[in-house]
């Protein structure tokens, strides 16, 4: 039982940048637009993230507010990148897939070349602690699961519903669903799509940002050059996975950190099973769901990928 | 109009993945005298990465200190195997006489351009194989370093829990594996060494993760190698009574080993490489491994004396008496490749 309840307790937080990192994304192709360049939003976003407190603390503590303001900076930063990326693919109408892989590499570049500038080496910070909800993080089973995180853990789970409230239930999110469904008869309602996509990948940008911050501010509190490893690109198929909407993409993400997190444990089990069939195990549940949920891919932005040219029929 | 926009957008993106690739820097500005040396290190990460890469670079340093004005020492980091290959070709073609590709993952671009190019030495590892009569290799003992480390875990742990946060099993991660088992068994065969691997030399946030799940589990002392054990490292610092055993020094120096990192060991590779240096000098281009242990003082250890209370007389007097036998001769421990993990 202390297993289960270790796992559990870890696959929240170990979930969170993922989370955000593809809500970003679904934002992103909600609106029409394959956004690859995740991972080196995260990048900027990491080192952004610890930048301000190590610089305000050197390295040692600083107050709480320092690291808050990390992570602002860093949507801010994540914000921007996503408006550089709408200006490639939304007004010059550059190839997604190929624009997408020049921002994963510039960000990933320009944080490690700023790091290295700015910082020096392979640097921790003292990070930001967590905060248990008094009363409920003393529930027995369930207070050490969901409740003894990081204040950013909480706000990410809420941010879930909210999601899917704006998605679904503002004038805002139909927009972006229109855009990112049937960019051309959008338009001819009188909402502007370029405007929409810009605005749908400042907010995704934002939140990758926000997911590197998460991973260098509040999970392993500290920076290198090769922090994100790839979970970039896990977020960009979580969105796959999740079929764009927000509850199944968190299912996704605590689905593939709960097999993370198992594949850890089992690992110390000492079985006689070669090690790299557990390092591989959360990649390979997330292809095996990812393949038996296709057929209901009907549900994704229909114009996803596609630039939109009002001047031309499409 | 749009579209020369759309082009001029992407190249500027294009560009900017120049900030991805590696860097080269030169770390001597000297010109290259006679009997003087050119050295190339290629690098997988950073020169600062507090592990594997940057031992090799203060390697350098050293037997330039050791050997003044003998080397001219230039370097390129962030390489991927992939890119290897052509600044090796870069080197070569501006004269280098020794290409050190610090990493087994460079062994068929090593073999390739030493075919290539017989006038030119390189050196990688860690490997013990001969791949060529100009291709020097380096292997080190890591199970020394290990069973040193997993002496005092094994007399440090009061839950008989001990964690290891491994890269993968091979190469010197394997025999520093195997030699922290054996050290473990020999002052406490009733602990556990729960081993588990990360898969990756760099990916810091799943070290910590998956340090943090042996801590859960129960793990009060904790090891690991490569570069990605500081972010197991960093974990261990979130938890008030676990403790770390370092595999490189360069570990004690950041605020996290202060406070955790009870002992380390490292690499002395400026023995490696004033060795290499005197084998040119003595005509000797390559075709012989050169291995590291205490014997032959390629492995250095140190305690943290920020934590000296933690270790009792007799710990330090296991060590030491340890650190003795490998001194006194080479492959006291031979048996490290029985341990089954």
């Amino acid at each position: 039982m202390d297993i289960l309840i270790n796992i559990l307790s870890m696959t929240v937080p170990f979930s969170v940048a993922l989370l955000l990192a593809s809500l970003g994304e679904m934002f992103n192709q909600r609106s029409g637009v394959f956004n690859l360049g995740c991972e080196g939003i995260m990048a900027v976003g990491a080192f952004i993230g610890m930048l301000v407190p190590f610089s305000v603390g050197q390295g040692g503590a600083v107050a709480g507010g320092w690291n808050w303001l990390g992570l602002l900076l860093a949507c801010v930063a994540g914000a921007l990148l996503g408006l550089l990326f709408g200006l490639v693919v939304v007004t010059f109408r550059a190839p997604q897939g190929i624009a997408g892989i020049g921002l994963q590499m510039f960000g990933v570049g320009v944080a490690g070349t700023l790091f290295r500038h700015f910082v020096g080496g392979t640097q921790s910070i003292p990070g930001m602690s967590t905060t248990p909800i008094p009363l409920l993080s003393k529930i027995p089973v369930i207070g050490r699961i969901f409740f003894s995180h990081s204040i950013i853990v909480y706000l990410a789970f809420l941010f879930v519903p909210l999601a899917w409230y704006i998605l679904f239930k503002t004038p805002w999110g139909l927009r972006v669903r229109a855009v990112g469904t049937h960019p051309r008869a959008a338009d001819s309602m009188g909402i502007n799509v370029n405007r929409t996509r810009y605005e749908a990948l400042a907010v995704g940008g934002a939140l990758a940002g926000l997911a590197g911050a998460y991973l260098s501010v509040c999970q392993v509190k500290m920076f290198s050059d090769e922090l994100i490893a790839g979970r970039g690109f896990i977020a960009v198929a979580l969105v796959y996975f999740g079929h764009w909407n927000p509850v199944k993409i968190m299912l996704g993400a605590l689905l593939f950190s709960f097999a993370q997190t198992i594949q850890y444990n089992v690992q110390g089990l000492g079985m006689n099973v070669p090690y790299e069939f557990f390092v591989m195990l959360p990649y390979v549940v997330v292809v095996v769901v990812l393949a038996f949920t296709s057929r209901n891919q009907k549900t994704g932005p229909a114009a996803l990928g596609k630039p939109f040219n009002r001047e031309m029929r499409t | 109009m749009k579209k020369a926009l759309s082009i001029a957008a992407l190249l500027v993106l294009c560009l900017a993945t120049v900030f991805a690739s590696g860097s080269a820097e030169e770390a001597a500005t000297a010109a290259s005298d006679e009997g003087q040396y050119k050295v190339a290190l290629i690098i997988e990460n950073t020169i600062d990465d507090r592990g594997w890469c940057q031992a090799m670079h203060e390697g350098i340093l050293g037997a330039m200190e050791q050997l003044p004005g003998k080397i001219h020492y230039e370097y390129s980091e962030r390489m991927t195997t992939v890119d290897s290959e052509s600044i090796a070709r870069q080197y070569i073609a501006d004269g280098f006489d020794l290409i050190i590709a610090h990493g087994s993952q460079y062994r068929n671009m090593v073999s390739d351009l030493s075919a290539e190019f017989p006038d030119v030495s390189f050196a990688f590892g860690t490997s013990s194989d001969i791949i060529g009569d100009n291709v020097f290799t380096y292997m080190p003992e890591s199970e020394e370093t290990g069973y040193l480390s997993g002496l005092l875990a094994g007399m440090l742990t009061k839950t008989n829990n001990i964690g290891l946060v491994g890269p993968v099993d091979s190469g010197d991660a394997a025999r520093y594996n195997r030699g922290f088992i054996l050290g473990v068994e020999a002052v406490n065969p009733d602990a556990t060494v729960n081993v588990a691997y990360t898969g990756s030399f760099s990916d810091y946030v799943r070290s910590g993760e998956l340090a943090t799940t042996q801590i859960l589990a129960g793990a009060d002392v904790l090891t690991g190698s490569s570069q990605q054990a500081i972010g197991a490292l960093r974990a261990c610092a979130e938890y008030e009574d676990v403790l770390w055993l370092g595999q490189d020094l360069a570990q004690l120096d950041t605020p996290e080993g202060q406070a955790k990192c009870v002992a380390a060991s490292a690499y002395n590779y400026t023995a490696v490489v004033v060795g290499l240096i005197e084998s040119l000098d003595a005509g000797v281009t390559g075709g012989v491994c050169i291995p590291m242990n205490f014997n032959n003082d390629g492995f250095i250890f140190d305690y943290n004396s920020a934590l000296a209370d933690v270790v009792t007389d007799e710990m330090r007097q296991t060590v030491d008496e340890a650190i003795a036998s490998f001194r006194a001769s080479a492959g006291v421990l031979s048996n490290w490749a029985d341990v089954q993990i």
